[in-house]
């Protein structure tokens, strides 16, 4: 049975109505794969290298021990974000001739296969053949090995109880994330030390190899909890999120703007109420921290903006390329009902113009932080973010009338490449390099600040002749809807 | 006259999907579009809301060809499908969006809703769910309910008793039948019995082409399931 359950799979996927998406999503997600287990092999074993160098005046055991128990918080943050429940897959097996417990067989199996199953071993186990065994001897390296696989099926299990109950969302993680980093904080600090628990945790599976087992009772329980909740629970409505009761809102601050923030209202709730354009949009803020991996203070104090301005660009502006990139798209499944209700075109362009400028002028004041790395780098957002409203706008919105492809909006936005197609490819290039072309000829006459203002003019210009861009995308889009509402049906 | 379709045309490849040489509509009038599957009836609809680009010729409402002015849209009102509902939005939001697009208040909204008690049968408001979260009849309820809303002078639905339960199809008969004001009612339908009871004419399609277009009386049902079992 279990081998029909996965052939069956096996066909979906190859049989899925937009096949070449999901393979290229696979293949680069396979890619990541090897990449990240290349990594974890490469750390693994070079652990016994690294780990001196990165706690110099500890012992290396107490090290390793250590950050075993941090390793597998972040395990389980990253599961909560990025690990998805194979439910959805049983519901035309639920009316048939098959024992639930089959079924449920099934489900667990399935959720073994996860990369993150898999990163452990890469990433602990060279270290303890090649350490722990040489320490502690063979029943207690038996033991690690025990405890960390047990954990990471620990982990494995709990996700999927957690996510079948439903209780969780972005926030938590973004909390658990600041909680760890509050530890390390802690850490830093010598107040509290999570590594020490870890370490004393390990040290005593070390010391007596059979406490080890105590893990892989956990891991059981979780098991026998998780199981037992499905099968209690198998009905198509359980199966999926739990719902919650839905309440309308209003967002008072766009009343002002008349039928145009009407528009904006209804975009804002899409965004707010689908997986794939909220992850988008939140995406935008953990770019926010682009700018430590770009701005090098020899940068900053030699004025060399050209080099500074991609990231810049790509900050302020990050809302309008990982949003606008799918436009109109995100109402592909509405977009008949848009056409023939009383909506004047140049109201629904102009709602897209305000959602973009509110984004940005939110991004781009929080991204103001970077004014203590040095009061330039504001200078240049200013600049990045004329630019971004002023013109990248109209870009992204020119490129939004050639695209013609259904978007699903409530799968997840991670490795989705549903609704891809050629215009997002092209639109990040003109995006970044013109403010880059126009930049360079005052970065060659070395006078960084008046190419800096230049590109703060142009976006100003075009800012200022928003009316014209406006009636310009406004034509466009109405030479362009036949094509657009025909591709969005299919 | 309210609505005049003149020599359209549809083709997908060779296939012509709609081969209209001409209809004229006038106002008041309950039209049903009857036809098989594939009969072109919603490519149809589509292009008098001037969603699909026509291949050839033009459909006038109110002496206006949809293609180039806008004004049809603040006389008419239409449900085709679900691509017609704003999914991911309360009943109470969408109801209220609509209503601003036709300059009605939240209040006037509200105070409009409270008539359609009857034929929501306590299932659509206040029910803290997502339109997407509705079953497909009261999916449809919601449509027909917001496009009613608008008091258009053309209404357009596309199989309206589909999906709607035997109370509910006979509450919406009435619904059609005793809308005040004059209003000119575009249908089709594949139930036969309904749609020689709440129309005056009936256009029959077939392949894209107008077989018949007649005005209803007492032998029509007859005349149509003839046509049908043949």
């Amino acid at each position: 049975m279990l081998s029909t359950f996965l052939s069956h799979q096996r066909k979906s996927f190859w049989r899925s109505r937009n096949r070449g998406g999901s393979i290229a999503a696979q293949v680069v997600l396979g890619f990541f794969m090897l990449y990240f287990l290349a990594v974890a092999v490469g750390v693994g074993f070079g652990m016994t290298i690294f780990l001196p160098k990165i706690f110099p005046n500890q012992d290396i055991l107490k090290s390793f021990n250590g950050i075993i128990l941090y390793y597998f918080a972040l395990d389980f943050l990253m599961r909560l974000q990025l690990q998805e429940l194979p439910t959805l897959s049983v519901i035309p097996y639920l009316h048939l001739r098959i024992p639930k417990s089959k079924i449920i067989n099934f489900l667990n199996v399935k959720a073994l296969f996860s990369a993150f199953n898999l990163w452990p071993f890469f990433l602990f186990f060279p270290f303890i053949f090649i350490e722990i065994a040489d320490e502690y001897g063979a029943f207690a390296t038996i033991m690690y090995v025990v405890s960390i696989l047990s954990i990471t099926v620990f982990n494995n299990y709990l996700i999927l109880y957690i996510k079948r109950k439903s209780i969780t969302n972005v926030l938590y993680s973004l909390g658990g994330l600041i909680l760890i980093a509050v530890f390390a904080a802690l850490e830093y600090y010598k107040i509290i030390s999570l590594m020490s628990a870890s370490d004393y945790v390990f040290r005593a599976i070390a010391e007596r190899p059979y406490l080890g087992f105590g893990f892989t009772l956990a891991t059981v329980a979780v098991f026998y909890i998780n199981s037992n909740f499905l099968t209690s629970n198998l009905y198509i409505e359980e199966l999926g999120s739990k719902q919650e009761k839905k309440v309308s809102t209003d967002y008072a601050f766009l009343n002002r703007f008349g039928k145009v923030g009407e528009l904006a209202a209804l975009e804002l709730k899409l965004i707010i109420r689908h997986k794939r354009p909220r992850n988008s949009v939140l995406m935008g803020f953990i770019f926010l921290f682009y700018g430590f991996l770009f701005y090098k203070q020899p940068m900053i104090d030699s004025d060399s903006f050209g080099r500074m301005i991609f990231a810049a660009i790509f900050m302020t502006g990050i809302s309008i390329i990982t949003y606008g990139q799918f436009m109109f798209g995100w109402q592909s499944a509405h977009f008949d009902g848009l056409l023939t209700n009383k909506i004047n075109p140049k109201d629904f362009i102009k709602a897209k113009f305000l959602l973009f400028t509110i984004a940005s002028i939110v991004i781009t004041l929080l991204a103001s932080f970077y004014g203590f790395m040095s009061p330039k780098l504001l200078l240049l957002h200013l600049a990045a973010f004329l630019y971004n409203i002023g013109f990248g706008t109209v870009m992204v919105l020119y490129f939004a009338t050639l695209n013609y492809k259904r978007l699903e909006i409530n799968k997840s936005a991670s490795f989705n490449w549903q609704g891809v197609g050629a215009t997002q490819w092209i639109l990040g290039f003109p995006f970044i390099l013109l403010p880059i072309l126009v930049y360079v000829p005052f970065g060659i006459m070395d006078k960084p600040y008046w190419g800096l203002f230049a590109v703060g003019l142009f976006g100003l210009i075009n800012l200022l002749m928003r009316g014209f861009w406006v009636n310009f995308i406004t034509k466009r889009f109405e030479q362009q809807r036949y094509k657009i509402a025909e591709g969005f049906r299919e | 006259m309210i609505l005049e379709v003149k020599n359209l045309k549809k083709v997908y490849g060779d296939k012509t999907v709609v081969n209209i040489e001409h209809i004229q509509i006038e106002q008041g009038e309950t039209i049903g579009l009857v036809g098989n599957n594939g009969a072109g009836k919603t490519t149809f609809f589509r292009m008098i809301l001037d969603l699909i680009r026509p291949t050839e010729g033009e459909i006038l409402s109110k002496g206006e060809n949809v293609m180039q002015s806008d004004n049809w849209k603040n006389y008419t009102a239409s449900f085709l499908d679900e691509g017609f509902l704003i999914d991911y939005l309360t009943p109470e939001e969408y109801f209220t969006f609509i209503g601003s697009l036709n300059n009605l208040g939240v209040a006037d909204v509200a105070n409009y809703l409270t008539q359609y008690g009857e034929f929501f049968n306590g299932e659509i408001l206040t029910s803290g769910k997502y339109i997407r979260d509705f079953s497909k009849g009261n999916q449809n309820k919601v449509g027909i309910a917001a496009a009613l809303m608008q008091k258009p002078e053309l209404l357009i639905l596309d199989e309206p008793f589909a999906n709607l339960d035997p109370t509910t199809q006979i509450r919406l008969k009435k619904l059609l039948k005793e809308f005040p004001g004059n209003m000119t009612t575009f249908i089709s339908s594949h139930d036969l019995n309904h749609v020689t009871d709440v129309c005056s004419r009936i256009i029959l399609v077939e392949k894209g082409k107008v077989i018949k277009d007649f005005k209803t009386d007492e032998n029509t049902l007859k005349e149509l399931e003839s046509y049908f079992s043949a």
